[in-house]
């Protein structure tokens, strides 16, 4: 088996004049959480469709461990989904769809499964049509959590969730990295993928806008400086990676500082500090630094 | 506009809510209900002009299998009691169904869709939302009975025996309506409100035509909404007291749904629906087993409807072909308009077994269908994720779905051949489950079909699947009524399908409507291994 878990190539879909996918190139590591992150309608949830052969691309191809997904029976035998919008067989209880998927499905450790219902909270004796949308999520969750399948392929899986809910959809992820299964997790939460990603690909209006590590794609982007002086005023404005400086009062200035603080702090040094005070963008920031203000699509 | 006669009048928003809800489907019920009563009321001059007609009339009437069906035949020598006795069950059955069908529709249905949540946080209570939803359906079971009692008064009919036909069918309708309203305050979904509503219906219904067969048990008919509008006599003695019971029925019932509506939850019945229940995991280690666990359930209803309806055509085929063969002048209508050989058991069978293709094959493309739904409302994603090919998945449906009719039809064979047997008949067993299978081809024909628009057009797999089974056998009917050539006719399966167990099987035609069934198939497969799921 090959060290490329999913892997898209020149992959795109088109409905009608609606290219909802545009030459999507993206190889995603085995053993590693990716992050696939975009605002509603970018077409993440394409891409997976394409990606578990559920829809034809228009062009190109994907592959699941070197398999084509096209070749359901046997791509399908090494990963596990949980789809965007969960639907249940109404009159089938949990635990009956449990069974099902289980025994259809690639593989399936039966002891974690029951212990993943604890954990969701999930009472498998209800028949599907009394399920919140949570609880319906939950056991597409379940039934993917405990599978041996080395790939879990995850669209939006939370969106239902209440948040000690998602801090178990956490725990559950890493647990599954560190038994070296890879998870592909899209979402349109920063927070999410912050707190479980390796590697984030971002896709805007079914572009492919950036792959980069968690880090990585902090460092690409601005932080906010904020610092107090007594000395002479520091000649920042030359300093590459500076910008927007601001006087925000007596001795005090802000500006923004994309990529080493090195040449920053030099200038700085200079000047008598008293405090300084630097802020990591959040994801949002970053977020819209790719997006504009604009939405997406 | 619309949000101001909210705000201002919310009662009768809710009122326009539930009329525009139900009024193309009670339009329709009640102008077919008037119309057929106006058409049959219009034949009685013709009937009776011929004295041969009018002869056979009475003996048919007289016969005790039609006499169960159709119910006693009073006042046959009027105009209004012959039209009483052709269409008043069936326009009864048909408002009643209706005034079921839309009372639970509009007002269970949309309370469990959580459609009423919006509407009940407002200043409607609960009891006030379902009181307006029955009155509008019961205005169409009252607009139906003086569509009803229009139609015989402008037909010629005396008014007396007009009103209190038109008034008992209207009082049922009511009543049907309020018992669909009451099952709807019990029970928490609408598919148990419906069902337990429409066994009401047809338990009084049977009751009826036993009160009518049995002389002993003829106070039956007092239970019964048929029964009581029998009792009535319209035409004959015009008897009110009769509808006065039907009244008080219908009264009593109405009364009870906001008794019952005021003890319950929104959303909740007044049996709680099973919370949870020890899992059966029978049937769940394959696609082809979860395809055949799926199939149970409607298959036992479908059997349970299929096989009723052939017990009763067993049980009446001695009678109907010996009353038949006795008088050769109703033979010859009957072999006029193509029921050749009704003078038979087998004959008889034989004609009646062509029809079994219609429901099953109905069956057959439901099965597709609701294949189809499952796709589209994303419920089989979690399973078309699983290593299953799309071919496997088709194929197990459409499987299990081929066994399912197999089965109905024996049921329909085996049945048949009972009821014969019960009435001291001769129908030997495997003539029977010779003549049900004769039309398994023409079953195949429409599953073949839906698979193909499965493959290819899903959202026409309703209409192509019908198209075989149900559309050759109107085009079958059709064509015979405007005489069109003999290829329009050879369009249809029907009319290659031999009369078993009356001859011997066409085995060329069964041979080559396979080999369709075989190619339809085959290309719905390779349109559904290549298309997109639904999403
Ligand atoms: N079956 C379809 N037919 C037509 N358009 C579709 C279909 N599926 C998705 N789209 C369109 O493709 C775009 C991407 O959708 P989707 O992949 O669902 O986005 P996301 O999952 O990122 O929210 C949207 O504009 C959506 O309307
Ligand atoms: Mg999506």
């Amino acid at each position: 088996m090959t060290d490329i878990a999913l892997r898209a190539v020149h992959l795109t879909k088109r409905y009608g004049r609606l290219t909802a996918l545009d030459d999507l190139n993206l190889d995603v590591i085995r053993g590693e959480v990716f992050g696939f992150l975009g605002p509603n309608g970018a077409g993440k949830s394409t891409t997976i469709r394409l990606l578990l052969g559920l829809a034809r691309p228009s062009s190109g191809h994907a592959e699941v461990f070197g398999v084509a997904a096209a070749d359901v029976t046997r791509a399908h035998r090494l990963l596990a989904y949980v789809p965007a919008d969960v639907a249940l067989w109404p009159h089938m209880t949990g635990a009956e769809i449990l069974h099902l998927q289980a025994r259809t499905g690639p593989g399936t450790d039966l002891a974690y499964r029951d212990e993943l219902v604890d954990r969701f909270e999930l009472d498998p004796s209800k028949p599907a049509r009394t399920y919140s949308t949570g609880n319906r999520q939950k056991v597409a969750l379940i039934a993917a959590f405990a599978t041996r399948a080395p790939l879990l392929v995850l669209d939006e899986p939370t969106s239902g969730l209440d948040p000690l809910m998602e801090r178990e959809f956490r725990t559950a992820v890493r647990s599954a990295r560190d038994r070296g299964q890879t998870v592909f997790l899209s979402s349109h939460q920063l927070a999410e993928v912050e707190a479980v990603c390796d590697r984030v690909a971002i896709l805007r209006a079914g572009h492919l806008a950036d792959v980069a590590t968690m880090s990585g794609l902090r460092a690409l982007h601005r932080s906010e400086v904020t610092v107090s002086y007594t000395g002479p005023a520091p000649a920042l404005a030359v300093v590459p990676g500076v910008e927007a400086i601001t006087e925000t009062g007596e001795g005090q200035l802000r500006f923004t500082l994309t990529g080493p603080p090195a040449p920053a702090l030099r200038s700085l040094a200079a000047a008598g500090v008293t405090a300084l005070a630097v802020r990591e963008p959040s994801l949002e920031e970053v977020f819209l630094d790719y997006y504009g203000t604009e939405n997406g699509r | 506009m619309t949000s101001v006669a909210v705000a201002g009048r919310p009662g009768r928003a809710v009122s326009q809510l539930a009329i525009r809800q139900i009024r193309r489907g009670g339009l329709i019920v009640a102008v077919l209900a008037g119309g057929m009563t106006a058409i049959v009321a219009a034949t009685f001059d013709q009937v009776m002009a011929d004295p041969a007609a009018a002869g056979s009339l009475q003996a048919l009437a007289s016969n005790p299998a039609i006499r169960t069906l159709f119910g006693d035949p009073i006042g046959l020598d009027t105009a209004g009691g012959f039209t009483v006795w052709r269409v008043g069950t069936v326009t009864t059955v048909l408002l009643g169904a209706w005034a079921i069908l839309a009372t639970t529709r509009t007002t269970r249905g949309e309370e469990e869709g959580g459609r009423w949540d919006l509407l009940l946080s407002g200043r409607i209570t609960l009891t006030g939302a379902l009181a307006r939803h029955l009155a509008a359906v019961m205005a169409i079971a009252v607009a139906t009975a003086v569509g009803i009692t229009g139609a015989l008064i402008a037909s010629g009919t005396p008014a007396p025996g007009a009103l209190i036909h038109g008034m008992g069918t209207g009082l049922a309708g009511l009543f049907f309506g309020a018992t669909a309203a009451l099952a709807a305050q019990i029970f928490p979904t609408r598919t148990p409100a419906t069902g337990t509503a429409v066994a009401v219906l047809a338990v009084t219904l049977l009751a009826r035509m036993i009160g009518d067969g049995v002389p002993a048990l003829g106070w039956l008919r007092w239970l019964s909404p048929f029964g009581l509008m029998a009792l009535s006599e319209p035409y004959v003695h015009n008897r009110a007291v009769p509808l006065l019971v039907l009244l008080a029925a219908a009264a009593t019932v109405t009364v009870a749904v906001p008794l019952a509506a005021a003890r319950r939850d929104v959303r909740g019945g007044l049996v709680a629906p099973p919370t949870g229940r020890p899992a059966r995991l029978r049937l769940l280690d394959n696609v082809e087993a979860f395809a055949i666990r799926r199939v149970l359930r409607p298959l036992t209803g479908w059997a349970l409807g299929i096989g009723a309806y052939f017990l009763l055509i067993g049980l009446t085929a001695t009678s109907v072909t010996e009353f038949l063969a006795g008088n050769p002048a109703l033979a010859g209508q009957a072999a006029e308009a193509g029921f050749a050989d009704l003078g038979s058991v087998a004959g008889f069978a034989a004609t009646l077994f062509a029809l079994l293709a219609m429901p099953v094959g109905g069956f057959a493309t439901v099965r597709l269908s609701a294949f189809v739904a499952a796709e589209t409302d994303q419920r089989l994603a979690l399973l078309a994720a699983q290593p299953i090919s799309r071919a496997r998945l088709l194929g197990a449906e459409t499987a299990a779905t081929a066994a399912a009719a197999v089965l109905l039809i024996s049921v329909a064979g085996l049945t048949t051949w009972a009821g014969v047997a019960l009435t001291g008949g001769h129908l030997a067993l495997t003539a029977a489950l010779h003549g049900v299978w004769n039309t398994f081809p023409v079953v195949l024909l429409s599953l073949g079909a839906a698979v193909l628009a499965t493959g290819w057009a899903p959202r026409w797999t309703g209409v192509l699947g019908a198209l075989p089974a149900i559309g050759g056998f109107l085009l079958l009917v059709i064509a015979d009524s405007v005489a069109a050539p003999a290829w329009v006719k050879s369009l249809s399966p029907y009319s290659h399908l031999a009369p078993v167990p009356l001859a011997g099987a066409d085995w060329a035609a069964t041979a080559v409507m396979l080999a369709l069934t075989a190619v339809l198939t085959v290309a719905g497969l390779a349109g559904y291994r290549q298309r997109d799921l639904r999403s």
